[in-house]
């Protein structure tokens, strides 16, 4: 009898300190905010700069969406269950005088519990944008 | 049920439950707000540069260009309750042929800063080409660690009355420790002491916070 319980007590422990050693880990997490690349592309329409943003976005984080019609690109990572995201990005698109366009890359994150730096965030979304033809 | 089931079952269990007690602690999202821009028909890059620094700083600290000349300006707030910052914006100028662009995006950490991304770039933006300027609630500041004669701690340092070269040091965490090693626990509630030490002890604080009294004891707060 008292063994049973024994075992059922150690059994629970393990289970919570999985969980506490789970959350523990999250109670550190801060803000992590980066200014990425600022890329000049020639010959190539802002529409061009649009569909790539868009395309990087959801990529690397999952959903984009422009700001009205500025051609400002705002992504953000995987929500919780609870409706929490921990990254999030921006992807400024500018036309030029004549023919082409600037893009910079903005990004946050809060790690733990988002996988990724948001440095890392940046340079995915700058390589992913630039990769695309 | 058989045993194994049962274990699992009870493992199960045990997990709902720490997720359920350590809930509050995954609300907390990254908030960005994007979508400010402002074009300007004259001025050059240094002028936008010299409007985002001054921008930046009536509301963050340490407004800074991420390298001399590139026109790209970041900036965040004082430390929060977890001793790390909880808000940044971003500003960034850009030179055109005629005049600049300037983009303004924030990023804060939720629940813990007190205002969202929307409100601290609003207020940046509005700082850098005139607008209305909202009241930012101030950042809460994390706890400071009690110094001593604090009449609502027993944190510090504690002399015996009267066995000479005695000493106690009692931490924020409620853990005792005498000058010869020995730890123990304290307690309080009120004016009335609780320590654990050698068996357990009731002990009164004085008003003033600096002595306490009772169960053999005669202690004097070192400040």
């Amino acid at each position: 009898m008292a063994r049973t319980f024994c075992t059922r007590l150690a059994v629970a422990a393990v289970g919570f300190a999985v969980v506490f050693g789970l959350a523990g880990r999250s109670a550190q997490a801060a803000l992590d905010v980066v200014v990425g690349a600022r890329n000049v592309v020639q010959s190539e329409p802002v529409s061009s700069c649009d569909s790539k943003a868009s395309r990087a976005l959801i990529s690397v984080l999952g959903r984009a969406a422009e700001i009205g019609d500025t051609h400002e690109w705002k992504g953000a990572g995987a929500v919780d269950a609870a409706g929490s995201s921990f990254a999030a990005a921006a992807v400024h698109c500018y036309p030029l005088d004549g023919t082409g366009y600037v893009v910079t890359f903005t990004c946050a994150a809060q790690a733990p519990p988002a996988p990724e730096s948001a440095s890392v965030i940046c340079s995915q979304l700058a390589d992913n944008f630039g990769g695309q033809h | 049920m058989n045993p194994r089931t049962r274990r699992v079952a009870i493992v199960a269990a045990a997990l709902l439950a720490g997720v359920v007690w350590y809930a509050p602690a995954a609300l907390a999202s990254v908030d960005l707000s994007v979508g400010i821009r402002k074009l300007s028909d004259t001025g050059s890059l240094a002028d936008c540069s010299a409007k985002a620094k001054a921008s930046l700083e009536a509301f963050l600290v340490e407004a800074s260009e991420t390298s001399p000349g590139s026109g790209d300006w970041i900036a965040h707030s004082t430390n929060g309750v977890a001793g790390t910052p909880t808000a940044t914006a971003v500003v960034r100028c850009l030179a055109l042929s005629k005049g600049y662009v300037v983009t303004f995006t924030c990023a804060v950490q939720l629940p813990d800063n007190p205002y969202g991304a929307d409100a601290l770039c609003l207020d940046v933006a509005h700082k850098f080409y005139g607008g209305a300027i909202t009241a930012l609630a101030a950042i809460p500041t994390p706890t400071p660690m009690p110094t001593g004669c604090a009449t609502n701690s027993l944190v510090g340092t504690w002399v015996s009355d009267d066995k000479p070269g005695l000493t106690f040091t009692m931490d924020l965490t409620g853990n005792v420790t005498d000058s010869e090693g020995v730890s123990g626990n304290w307690g309080l509630k009120g004016t009335t002491v609780t320590l654990t030490y050698y068996g357990n002890h009731t002990l009164t604080l004085s008003a003033d916070g600096k002595h306490m009294h009772g169960d053999g004891y005669s202690l004097t707060r070192k400040c």
